[in-house]
């Protein structure tokens, strides 16, 4: 079979969606087998762009003029261009404060006499510039969704979007809800699933990474927030954590 | 001919920077460090949260060093709200920081050092041309990150590890997975450090820098800064003895110490720190490429330590509890500890539970003003060389000390 020929970088970011990829520790080996990774800054040498691409693997918002210059130049080489985890897909915490002035908060950090990072712009997820071809959420996403969309793009598919929420996969695992049994502010209703309920399972309340589902219950969750003495904004606000242009 | 090219973009570590050379008359004259990472303002996003956010959102400053993040930011928020933790929880976030710091290890060792020694291009060139070292390096991260799941509930960004405690505690059967295979994988590091003990020198000899780590506490854990000169500071006193600056051509806030001094932080730092003694010379030695044995003897130790935190955990008798509640209040928190790449701190300040001041210091940010003149010193000692001799050395220079650009930047 011929290997799969995949540029993968990071933009803003943390870097956590490509070492969700280096932590795939047992499937790595064989994965180098089916996969050529050809642009991958972070584990490879050199970084040189080539002409073309199967698949540009993007990780990150965007939120300076030279990332959205890689980025249309990935798009330009690249037959699929996927958006790696929430900050690709919706601008993540690094636009936590979209709703301030970006200039105001660079003065914050670095002083009003500096000149550091001059060019910065509220964050940006990937699509607001190009056009994405698909999309994996998660802050980081799962290792096996990784796998996933690598091995479906080796046979020329492209993942689908998940639709349904996180407390659909607590459900699935019978795990004790942390809303209606421990009045916690769990975002499972809202957020999309593919994670397997990770952190309910363990006692932990969903804080909403993998950003939004699409066909929320919003009045019902909403009232049961408010019947658990949480305002409306409160679990808003929370949400918008991750997702920075979420409204109810 | 005169003027300056740009490596392109430094590959095999994490985030985005690149050294610019400077020529004369066809020779490099010098070289600059430039960081130009994309800032995520952290220190500004903080400000207006509440007190049991603010870990949560640091944490995502960087993956590979997430767990030191999160477990740094926790201890200076519960220091702020006056929250003790219990015994237990304080094992267990140590167990989480040494397996970060295995998985942290290995992936530097393995997959972004090595190619430079065995002349391949990154993992993908070391798993057809050497399979054992790469599939051995493997199995070591996956154990770090075994252990990191088992406490934090997952590698990156562990969500388990919170405010006051754990969520859920780990089953004492899985401790005990863990700890044989710790005790399987021990033997083979001695091998590991023989191997790396072995591989040829990379770099002309550009000697180490002074250097200073966290001290006072277990390992990679302390409440002050002790420096190679005999310095000592508290954490307290830290920020303002670090010194942080922003200075022309890095996003990343640059330490001049007092103003002044440059010290490095790190593995190498480290040992030379606890053990100045050892007969390991090499891994404490004089020379700036001793990092990597360095980081591979401290493998050797992070292993040790887990294995005897999961014997006190399962000892003890480990067993579910609940986090310790925290009540909004005012106060002020300063963590310091040793995250994989060097000494770390958070500092938040909070009026009624609401974060009002955050101050992060990550160890590459410490570490540029070291990284600068280390690459002079390099320079100078290739004094011959032509451009791409001298790149790639820049390169490897900048991996002795394995920078991590999103923490540095943040």
């Amino acid at each position: 079979m011929k290997r799969l020929r995949v540029a993968i970088t990071g933009l803003t970011s943390c870097s956590g969606c490509q070492l969700a990829l280096l932590n795939c520790e047992a499937e790595l080996p064989q994965l180098l087998e089916l996969v050529d990774f050809r642009f991958f800054p972070m584990a490879c040498s050199p970084a040189t762009l080539e002409s073309d691409y199967d698949a540009a693997l993007v990780e990150g918002c965007l939120s300076m003029p030279h990332e959205q210059e890689l980025l249309l130049s990935l798009r330009k080489r690249s037959r699929y261009l996927v958006a790696v985890g929430t900050c690709a897909a919706w601008g993540g915490v690094a636009a936590l404060k979209n709703d301030q002035d970006r200039e105001q908060l660079r003065q914050q950090v670095y002083g009003t006499d500096s000149t550091a990072a001059l060019e910065t712009f509220s964050p940006l997820p990937l699509n607001a510039v190009v056009q994405v071809d698909a999309t994996v959420t998660g802050c980081p996403p799962e290792k096996e969704e990784l796998i996933g969309l690598l091995t479906g793009l080796l046979k020329g598919s492209l993942p689908t979007l998940i639709s349904y929420p996180v407390c659909t996969e607590c459900r699935m695992k019978e795990t004790l809800c942390l809303l209606t049994e421990r009045s916690a502010l769990c975002l499972g209703p809202l957020t999309l699933g593919g994670c397997g309920a990770l952190c309910p399972a363990l006692g932990v309340p969903c804080e909403g990474c993998r950003g939004p589902v699409p066909e929320a219950n919003l009045a019902e969750a909403m009232e049961i927030y408010l019947q658990k003495g949480y305002a409306q904004e409160a679990a808003c606000e929370r949400l918008r954590r991750f997702c920075p242009g979420w409204r109810a | 001919m005169s003027g300056s090219r740009k490596i392109d973009i430094l590959t095999r570590v994490e985030g985005h920077g690149t050294v610019e050379l400077l020529r004369e008359g066809g020779k490099v004259t010098g070289a600059r460090l430039n960081l130009f990472e994309s800032p995520r303002f952290f220190e500004a996003l903080l400000v207006g949260r509440r007190y049991d956010e603010v870990a949560e959102i640091a944490c995502r400053i960087c993956s590979i060093c997430s767990t030191a993040h999160k477990v740094a930011a926790l201890q200076a928020v519960e220091q702020a709200l006056k929250l003790q933790v219990s015994r237990q929880t304080g094992l267990l976030r140590e167990l989480a920081v040494q397996g970060g710091q295995i998985e942290s290890h290995a992936l530097q060792i393995f997959c972004l050092s090595l190619p430079d020694y065995l002349g391949t291009s990154g993992f993908s060139g070391l798993a057809a041309a050497f399979p054992k070292e790469l599939n051995q390096g493997l199995r070591l991260k996956a154990l770090g990150n075994m252990i990191q799941e088992t406490v934090g509930g997952r590698a990156i960004h562990p969500f388990n590890l919170m405010l006051g405690g754990v969520g859920k505690v780990p089953q004492a059967e899985r401790l005990r997975l863990i700890h044989g295979q710790l005790e399987a994988l021990h033997d083979e590091l001695a091998g590991v450090v023989g191997f790396v003990s072995g591989l040829p020198e990379s770099l002309p000899p550009v000697s180490a820098l002074p250097f200073l780590a966290a001290s006072g506490g277990p390992p990679l854990f302390g409440d002050r800064l002790t420096a190679s000169g005999g310095e000592t500071v508290m954490a307290t006193s830290a920020a303002a003895w670090l010194h942080e600056r922003v200075e022309p051509g890095s996003n990343a806030k640059v330490s001049r110490f007092d103003g002044k001094k440059t010290f490095m932080v790190g593995p190498l730092a480290r040992l030379k720190l606890s053990m100045p003694d050892q007969t390991s010379e090499r891994a404490t030695g004089a020379l700036l490429s001793s990092s990597l044995l360095a980081r591979a003897v401290e493998l050797q130790q992070a292993l040790d330590r887990a294995g005897i935190l999961i014997s006190c955990l399962l000892d003890e008798g480990v067993g579910q509890e609940p986090p310790v509640a925290a009540t909004p209040a005012s106060g002020v928190g300063t963590a310091l500890m040793e995250a994989p790449r060097g000494t770390l701190l958070h500092s938040y300040v909070f009026d009624k539970g609401i974060c009002t001041a955050a101050d992060i210091i990550t160890p590459t940010a410490i570490n540029q003003a070291a990284m600068e003149i280390s690459l002079q010193k390099l320079i100078l000692l290739m004094n011959s060389a032509g451009y791409e001799e001298v790149r790639s050395s820049c390169e490897r220079l900048i991996r002795c000390f394995d920078p991590c650009i999103s923490c540095a930047v943040h």
